[in-house]
């Protein structure tokens, strides 16, 4: 099923989960499985994400009530649960990633050689 | 939460049909179906777990593992039921009683008052502080109110919807077939609107009621005095009654459990401006100097303290300027309004509660000391257990949390029943205690029905409970050395260490030392009470009626009051049944003293000597014999120079002589003469032979405030109703209190025998309660040294050897601890002594008595386990576990 090779896969940080999942959520409600499609798909498949954690990261978000989860009809018409971003999750997406832009950042700025260094 | 069901009902679905997507999905891709749905649940992850991570989103583990703790708590709490039915008994006693306690402080101190919307009732009292000296007059409370004091603050405050001004404890004789003395209350016209307390019947008062100055006689009664004297008759309102010789209309009847704003009921209400009228004469409205209302106000919705303390703060300031004479500040003392809110009765509660609180939280100590044991016991077999756990990875805090789950279970269990006896009981011990007053005793309105607060206290006080014993077993049972604990060796585990050892017998040690205290405190009480019972006062106490007469407080002047005494005893002296009349200052035991300084000529310094003023009569009624000289003529009144002295006194001013004809001179320089020596009788103070004691002869200026005592020889109530009649034959207004001398000894005796009851019944339970936790340590020191013992004897020791040893290990602390104990108590014993009649600082047979009881009982609770260690089985002890 997987069309690149094992060892260039990254498992996902700690915490980052919700971020993306708000992130996915953002192109419109979906339900669980187009969600951990749609993250593996946008990171070109380098981001494994064990898809049963998904769940508890879901009821996580709606508990905070970041996201909602409405009854709806998918596709193929059937029946499935599908999730939406709320107006505060909106707001959260926004904060979290503005957050995550620094990190990165600052990682960055410390694993690459600075100038320092090479002096 | 409605939310979380919902998203957990659907999460089997949703997994479902994740993975029946996935499942399709690699289909699809050209998969067999069979491999398919493997990758797909390879991929999706262990789904039992994500199941139980989702289902942690919604329930926090804490709370799974709390309701865990529980079960397992009841469990185990079931599983050794002798153990955990001894620990809720010691902590519902201990819980109840400190419970049943605060209840009784709650009614008297910290309930609101039982009217409509008392959190918004205030209690206003300043306190005046002088440049020099202050010339402040004080009727009942120093920190009350004059009237123009009053009128300032009601009509220039902001902050009260309504100001409130009342004097309480206002005596009144009533017009009636047995003219009854009642207390009332002259109060402000708005009391019964501001306290929304309309009365039952009628009206209360308006403020035309107040408008002139004694203009308007009208009155409230009570329910109660409608009920008890005016057989409840509902024609009542509109008659007119009379209060201390003056006729008022009865406008309204008060609400039935409305008793006013006083511990002491309240049987009438009258206008304030009636109090010179209802005072005979005495005019404490145009007194602006005076403190003799109590105000209460009710606050305006949305006002602060802080703006009513400013607010009344600019008034008291304007008072101060106006105020003549040295300088003077005021500063104001809110409270929320209670039945003890002056800062005067404030004063005098809170040490008393404080003292009556530390004694019933010792039994409270021992109860958690005891359970602490007991705890500590079951620990100890519980070892392998607790070791198993934590050697597959337990958490300690995990543990710890467990077993302070368990404690908390006990001690939530204990005070829930604790408290329901509690609540049950002391209503009914106040009910026995208020209806065993004697009579000379105010009827005391105390509620000590539970509300929040007493809840709250209760629920507070099991917390506390449960982590105090809880607490210390847990930790040290969490910290067990693994390897010796799994092996079974009961000796190397938590108590077994030396430091262990010392811990427990300080538990058991301190716990025997404060029973100690508690149950000398009690025998000492008790031993006072049998002496109070069984003392001979030294004059025939039977057969003899008392009258008090204070005329003075009945508009009668000395010329009056010395006319109606000479007209009263000579009726009396020819009634029927009537054997002997005498007149006194103070009846024999009637808490009446006085005392003066006097000076024998010859010797410096004074002596202190209490004295009476008595007709000559009063030796021979009351059947006290005169060794010496004689008693006083019927002529001799107070300029006559001789007196008559007790033979002890007369042993001590003048040791070794004659007294008669012996000199005493007053502080004014005034000179007498003994004449006569009587026999000591314990007049004054029951119980107490030494007081110097001397009798001047009665006179006119005795007569507004006087004692009569009647011997009679016929039924009391005969002789009672025929004693009212005639003085009312006399005066048909005067108010007489007709009693038996006998009631007199009951007041003195009373608060011993209230106090012996009380105290005897916290000594039972601390004895209770001691004998369970010393019968608890030993059975878990011989259970933990079980292997010990086997091994003794194996080795050949003999079984009285073993008994020794056993029986010295467990009474060591009883020893030191009781010791302890009766060196506390004999610091103790000095303070009781001086507060109840009748005991002995030291007194001897309650001092070895109660030691070696207690020392019988640990020796009991020591010897049943000791005789089981004896007779166990060497090669089962080695064995064992």
């Amino acid at each position: 099923m997987s069309t690149k090779e094992q060892s260039e896969r990254v498992e996902l940080l700690q915490g980052t989960l919700d971020l993306l999942i708000l992130r996915t959520l953002q192109l419109g409600p979906m339900h669980g499985h187009a969600i951990a499609k749609a993250i593996e798909f946008r990171s070109d498949e380098v981001l494994q994400v064990e898809q049963g954690s998904l769940y508890p990261a879901l009821h996580r978000l709606i508990k905070r009530r970041w996201i909602s989860a409405e009854e709806g009809t998918s596709e193929n018409n059937r029946r499935a649960k599908f999730y939406a971003l709320t107006a505060k999750g909106r707001r959260q997406l926004a904060v979290e990633t503005s957050k995550w832009g620094k990190l990165a950042q600052a990682i960055a700025q410390i694993l690459q050689p600075g100038e320092q260094e090479e002096a | 939460m409605k939310r979380r069901k919902r998203m957990l009902a659907d999460l089997d679905e949703d997994i479902r049909d994740h993975l029946e997507r996935e499942t399709q999905d690699n289909i699809d891709r050209g998969m067999s179906p069979e491999d398919a749905r493997h990758a797909a649940l390879r991929k999706f992850g262990n789904v039992a777990r994500v199941k139980e991570e989702t289902w942690a989103v919604w329930n926090p583990v804490w709370l799974e593992q709390l309701f865990q703790d529980i079960r397992f708590g009841v469990r185990t709490s079931l599983r050794s039921p002798g153990l955990t039915l001894a620990a809720l008994t010691a902590i519902a006693l201990g819980i109840g009683i400190n419970v049943g306690i605060f209840s009784v402080l709650n009614g008297l101190a910290l309930r609101l008052l039982p009217v409509p919307r008392a959190q918004e009732l205030l209690s206003v009292n300043q306190i005046l502080h002088f440049q020099g000296r202050g010339d402040r007059s004080i009727h009942n409370d120093s920190s009350w109110f004059s009237y123009s004091e009053y009128l300032d603050y009601r009509d220039h405050n902001h902050v009260f919807d309504g100001l409130v001004a009342y004097e309480p404890f206002v005596e009144a004789t009533l017009r009636g077939s047995d003219m009854r003395q009642v207390m009332g209350t002259a109060a402000s016209c708005n009391y019964f609107s501001v306290l929304i307390e309309h009365p039952a019947l009628g009206r209360g008062f308006v403020d035309s009621d107040c408008a002139s100055r004694g203009a308007n006689a009208v009155v409230v009664v009570s329910d109660d005095l409608w009920r008890g004297r005016f057989a409840a008759d509902p024609s009542l309102v509109g008659k007119e009654i009379v209060l201390n010789r003056t006729a008022y209309t009865v406008i309204g009847i008060a609400r039935p459990g409305f008793t006013g704003t006083e511990p002491i009921p309240s049987a009438f209400w009258v206008p304030v401006t009636m109090q010179p009228a209802l005072e005979g004469g005495r005019d404490r409205l145009s007194n602006d100097n005076m403190s003799w209302l109590a105000m209460l106000g009710r606050t305006r919705p949305g006002v602060t303290m802080q703006e009513v303390r400013a607010d009344l703060g600019v008034i008291a300031g304007r008072l101060d300027q106006r105020h003549t004479g040295p300088k003077r500040t005021t500063s104001l003392a809110l409270h929320a309004a209670t039945f003890f809110s002056s800062p005067e009765q404030r004063s005098t509660l809170i040490p008393v509660a404080s003292v009556v609180l530390a004694a019933f939280a010792l039994v409270l100590l021992i109860s958690c000391a005891n359970v602490a044991n007991l705890l500590l016991a079951r620990a100890s077999v519980r070892q392998r257990e607790i070791a198993l756990r934590l050697s597959m990875g337990a958490g300690r805090w995990r543990l710890v949390r467990q077993l302070l789950t368990e404690s908390l279970l006990l001690s939530l269990a204990g005070g829930a029943l604790g408290s329901l006896i509690a609540f049950w009981s002391f209503t009914r011990i106040m009910r026995l205690v208020t209806s065993h007053l004697p009579s000379g005793f105010p009827p005391i309105a105390v509620n000590v029905a539970p509300n929040l607060q007493v809840l709250v206290y209760a629920l507070a006080l099991s917390l506390f409970t449960g982590i105090a014993f809880g607490l210390f077993p847990a930790l040290r049972s969490s910290r067990p050395d693994l390897n010796t604990a799994i092996k079974g060796d009961g000796t190397q585990f938590g108590a077994g260490r030396k430091s262990g050892r010392l811990l427990l017998d300080l538990l058991v040690g301190s716990q025997v030392a404060v029973c100690m205290v508690l149950l000398l405190a009690a025998g000492l009480l008790l031993r006072g009470l049998y002496q109070a019972q069984t003392v001979d006062p030294g004059f025939e106490i039977k057969g003899v009626a008392t009258i008090f007469m204070y005329l003075g407080r009945q508009g009668y002047d000395q010329t009056r009051a010395t006319q109606f005494m000479r007209g009263f005893r000579e009726r009396i002296q020819d009634l029927p049944g009537v054997t002997a009349v005498a007149q006194a200052e103070c009846a024999p035991l009637s808490h009446d003293f006085s005392a003066g300084q006097f000076t024998v000529p010859g010797h410096s310094g004074t002596v202190q000597i209490e004295y009476n003023h008595i007709s000559p009569d009063y030796f021979s009624l009351l059947g006290i014999p005169i060794v010496r000289g004689r008693s006083f003529r019927p002529d001799e009144a107070h300029d006559a120079p001789g007196i008559i002295v007790t033979e002890s006194t007369a042993r001590r001013l003048w040791p070794g002589q004659d007294p008669l004809g012996k000199a005493l001179r007053e502080d004014s320089g005034r000179e007498y003469f003994v004449i006569g020596v009587t026999k000591d009788a314990q007049v004054a103070h029951l119980g107490q032979l030494d007081t110097n004691y001397l009798y001047f002869p009665v006179g006119p200026e005795d007569d507004s405030r006087s004692y009569v005592l009647v011997r009679y020889e016929i039924g009391f109530t005969d002789v009672a109703k025929s004693i009212r009649d005639s003085a009312q034959s006399i005066d048909p207004d005067v108010s007489v209190d007709v009693g038996r001398l006998e009631d007199y000894l009951e007041v003195w005796r009373a608060p011993s025998r209230i106090v012996a009851a009380l105290s005897g019944a916290l000594g039972a339970l601390a004895l209770l309660l001691c004998s369970i936790g010393v019968y608890g340590m030993v059975s878990y020191s011989v259970s933990r040294s079980v292997r010990d013992i086997g091994i003794r004897m194996a080795l050949g020791a003999d079984g009285a050897q073993v008994m020794r040893h056993v029986l010295w290990q467990a009474m060591r602390p009883v020893l030191i601890g009781g010791i302890v104990g009766v060196v506390l108590c004999a610091a103790v014993s000095g303070v009781l002594s001086s507060m109840m009649f009748g005991l002995g600082t030291h007194d001897p047979i309650a001092f070895v008595s109660v030691p070696l009881f207690l020392l019988a009982v640990a020796f009991v609770a020591t010897f049943i386990p000791g005789r089981r260690a004896m007779r166990v089985d060497p090669m089962v002890a080695l064995r064992c576990e």
